[in-house]
C-alpha cells in the first residue's frame, strides 16, 4: 500500500524548531534572521506552486513573476483605492491571479517546451510593462507604492516576528493543500499528462482541462506569495517583478528538485540563502542563477532533494540486500 | 451491433488512407483486423479512438455517434485502447498506471480531491482495491508498487491492457498486442483475451501475426490499400482468393 503518513516524528521536531527559532534569533541578537525566514516562507509558497505546474503537470513557466506581481499589486491597490482590509485584499488578489492564470493557460496549454517558455516570458514582460506604464499611473509606475502590514482580524502584523508565525502557518496550509492535491485523482492526472500526454488523453483525461487547472493552482500559490511579499516589505515597485524574478523561481524549483514537496522547500531556502549571502555581488545575480542551473542540469538532474533521496533510497536498498521485491 | 462504422474515409494529401470502409461488429466477440504493412490498419484504429478525425462517414458506438470526438471523450463513452508502441506512464507505479486508467469513472471533483473528504477517501480506497484486483487478473500484483518503466517488455504489454480495462470499457482496442512477444507469451495472450471476453468486454484487435489472428478471432476484417478487402470467419478468410492475392502478391491477370 502507498505510504500516506502525513505526520512523522521528524516533522514534529522540525516544526518545534521553527516555532522557537525567532526566540533563538533574538537571543543571539540576529533579528535579521527572522526577516530572512519570512522571505523564505513566501518563496516556498511561490515555488511550491510553480512545481505543481512544472514538476507535476510538466508545463514550464518562465513568467511566474507576473502572478507574483498580480498578487502583490492587486492586494496593495485594493487596499489603497477600495480601502478593503489587507488580509481580504490578499485573498481577492490571489483569486484574480488564479483567474488570469486560467485565462492564459487555455491558449498556452496547446504549447510545449520552448514555445511555452517563450509565451510565458512574453506574458511576464506584458505584466511588467503594464506596471511600469499603467493607465493613469494607478500602479505608481516606476515609483511604486507603499502599503500597510497585514491586518489579521484586528492584529497588525507590523513586526517581522508576527509575520514569521503568519508565514509559517501559510506555508503549512499551502503545503498541506499541495500534498492533498497531488495524492489524489487530480495529481495522478497531472503526472500522467507530464509522463505522456497522448496516453493520458486516451485514458479519458481531458488534458486541456487539467493543464489549465495546474496552471491556475500554480498562479494561486504564486499570487498569494506575491501578496505576502507586498505586505512584508510594505513597498512594491516594478523592479521586483522582472524576468529575473521568474528565473529565480525556476532556479529555486530546479535546484531543489521537481515533482515533490520537500524539493520546492529545499530549493527556495537554499537559493534564497545563496542570494542573500552573495548580496554584495547583486549585479551578478543572473550569473549566479545561471551557474546554479548548470550545476543542477549537469551534476544533479533530480535537484538537491531528488538526488539526496535517490542516494538514500539506494543505500536502504543495499542494506536490505537488494530484496526490494519481497518488501 | 456494438460498433458500426459506415463509409469511413480519411485522406492524407493525395493518399486515401481509409477509403469507404464499412464494418459492423457484434458485442461479445473478438474482432480482428489484418492487412499487409501500410494497409491503413493503425490509421483506421486511430479514427475509432479519436486520434484522427475522419473526413467523412460515421462511427456509431452503442447507438451513439462518436466520430470526431476527442480521445478522452471516446474513452468516457466506453472504448479503451492500448498502443502499438508502449505508452505507459513510466515514472508512475504499476498500480497508479491502472488507477489513471480508471480516471473517467471516478466522480470526485477538484474540491473533493483538495479536501480528501469522505466521498473522495472511499472512492480512492475502492479504486485501489479494484486496481489490485485487475493486476491480479493479469498476474502483475507483486509488482504493484514498482515503477512501470522497470517492468519487462511482456509485463509492460500486460499493464497496457489492464490499464485499458480499468475504465470498465464495453470495447477494448488492442493495437498489435503480440508485437515483440515470444511464442509462450503469445499462448498466454490468447488465454488472456478469452478471459477479457468473459468479463463482458468486446475486443477489436489489430495484429500482424496471422497464425495468432486465425486462432483467436471470431470474425476477421481484411484491409488493403485503405479499403476493406474481405470479412468473415477465419476459415472463410483463409480461403478467400483476394486475401491470398493481397498477402502473397497474386498476379492480376
Amino acid at each position: 500500500m502507498k505510504n500516506l503518513r502525513l505526520i512523522t516524528p521528524g516533522k514534529i521536531i522540525l516544526l518545534a524548531v521553527l516555532l522557537v527559532l525567532p526566540l533563538f534569533f533574538s537571543m543571539i541578537g540576529f533579528s535579521y534572521g527572522v526577516l530572512v525566514c519570512c522571505f523564505a516562507f513566501l518563496y516556498i509558497v511561490a515555488v511550491s506552486g510553480l512545481d505543481v505546474d512544472f514538476g507535476y503537470c510538466g508545463q514550464i513557466s518562465m513568467g511566474h513573476a507576473a502572478f507574483f506581481a498580480i498578487g502583490a499589486y492587486g492586494s496593495v491597490m485594493l487596499h489603497q483605492y477600495a480601502h478593503i482590509p489587507v488580509l481580504a485584499t490578499m485573498v481577492i488578489a490571489t483569486v484574480l491571479a488564479t483567474i488570469v492564470g486560467a485565462v492564459i493557460a487555455y491558449p498556452a496549454s496547446k504549447l510545449v517546451f520552448h514555445f511555452l517558455s517563450l509565451a510565458t516570458i512574453a506574458f511576464g514582460e506584458i505584466v511588467y510593462a503594464l506596471l511600469l506604464n499603467s493607465p493613469g499611473g494607478v500602479t505608481g509606475n516606476a515609483v511604486g507604492m507603499f502599503t500597510d502590514p497585514i491586518n489579521l482580524f484586528g492584529l497588525e502584523l507590523e513586526s517581522n516576528e508576527r509575520f514569521y508565525y503568519f508565514g509559517l502557518a501559510v506555508v503549512l496550509l499551502f503545503l498541506l493543500a499541495k500534498y492533498l492535491m497531488v495524492n489524489s485523482k487530480v495529481g495522478r492526472a497531472w503526472i500522467a499528462i507530464r509522463e505522456n500526454p497522448h496516453a493520458a488523453n486516451g485514458m479519458g483525461i481531458n488534458v486541456t482541462k487539467y493543464k489549465v487547472m495546474a496552471f491556475a493552482v500554480s498562479a494561486f500559490f504564486t499570487g498569494f506569495a506575491g501578496a505576502m511579499y507586498a505586505h512584508l516589505v510594505r513597498y512594491i515597485g516594478p523592479d521586483t517583478f522582472t524576468q529575473k524574478q521568474s528565473v529565480m523561481f525556476v532556479t529555486m524549483m530546479l535546484f531543489g528538485g521537481t515533482g515533490s514537496i520537500p524539493g520546492s522547500i529545499v530549493g527556495a531556502v537554499l537559493v534564497f540563502s545563496i542570494t542573500e549571502g552573495l548580496r554584495m555581488f547583486e549585479q551578478y545575480q543572473m550569473l549566479i542563477y545561471g551557474a546554479l542551473l548548470l550545476v543542477v542540469i549537469v551534476a544533479l538532474p533530480g535537484g538537491v532533494y531528488g538526488e539526496t533521496k535517490k542516494l538514500f533510497d539506494n543505500l536502504m536498498d543495499r542494506r536490505k540486500g537488494g530484496n526490494r521485491h519481497a518488501a | 451491433m456494438l460498433l458500426e462504422i459506415d463509409h469511413l474515409c480519411l485522406s492524407f494529401g493525395g493518399l486515401k488512407a481509409t477509403n469507404d470502409v464499412t464494418m459492423h461488429m457484434e458485442a461479445g466477440k473478438i474482432n480482428g483486423i489484418i492487412g499487409p504493412n501500410g494497409a491503413g490498419k493503425t490509421t483506421f484504429f486511430n479514427q475509432i479512438s479519436g486520434v484522427y478525425k475522419p473526413d467523412s462517414g460515421t462511427i456509431t458506438f452503442d447507438g451513439k455517434r462518436i466520430d470526431g470526438l476527442k480521445p478522452y471523450q471516446i474513452n468516457e463513452a466506453g472504448i479503451a485502447r492500448t498502443y502499438q508502441v508502449i505508452n505507459l506512464f513510466r515514472k508512475m507505479s504499476v498500480i497508479e498506471n491502472v488507477m489513471v486508467g480508471m480516471h473517467p469513472r471516478l466522480r470526485s471533483n477538484f474540491f473533493d480531491s483538495l479536501l480528501h473528504n469522505k466521498k473522495q477517501r472511499e472512492e480512492e480506497k475502492n479504486a485501489r482495491e479494484k486496481a489490485m484486483e485487475l493486476l491480479e487478473f493479469v498476474g502483475l500484483e507483486q509488482y504493484a508498487n514498482e515503477q512501470a518503466g522497470a517492468l519487462s517488455y511482456g509485463q509492460q504489454r500486460l499493464l497496457e491492457i489492464v490499464r485499458g480495462l480499468a475504465s470498465d470499457p464495453k470495447l477494448i482496442l488492442l493495437d498489435e498486442p503480440a508485437a515483440g512477444m515470444n511464442s509462450a507469451e503469445k499462448v498466454e495472450l490468447n488465454t488472456l483475451l478469452r478471459k477479457i471476453l468473459a468479463r463482458g468486454v468486446t475486443i477489436l484487435i489489430v495484429e500482424h501475426d496471422m497464425k495468432l489472428m486465425m486462432d483467436i478471432s471470431d470474425r476477421i476484417f481484411v484491409l488493403n490499400y485503405g479499403q476493406k478487402l474481405a470479412e468473415g470467419t477465419p476459415a472463410e478468410i483463409q480461403k478467400n482468393p483476394d486475401v491470398i492475392a493481397a498477402y502473397l502478391g497474386g498476379d492480376d491477370e
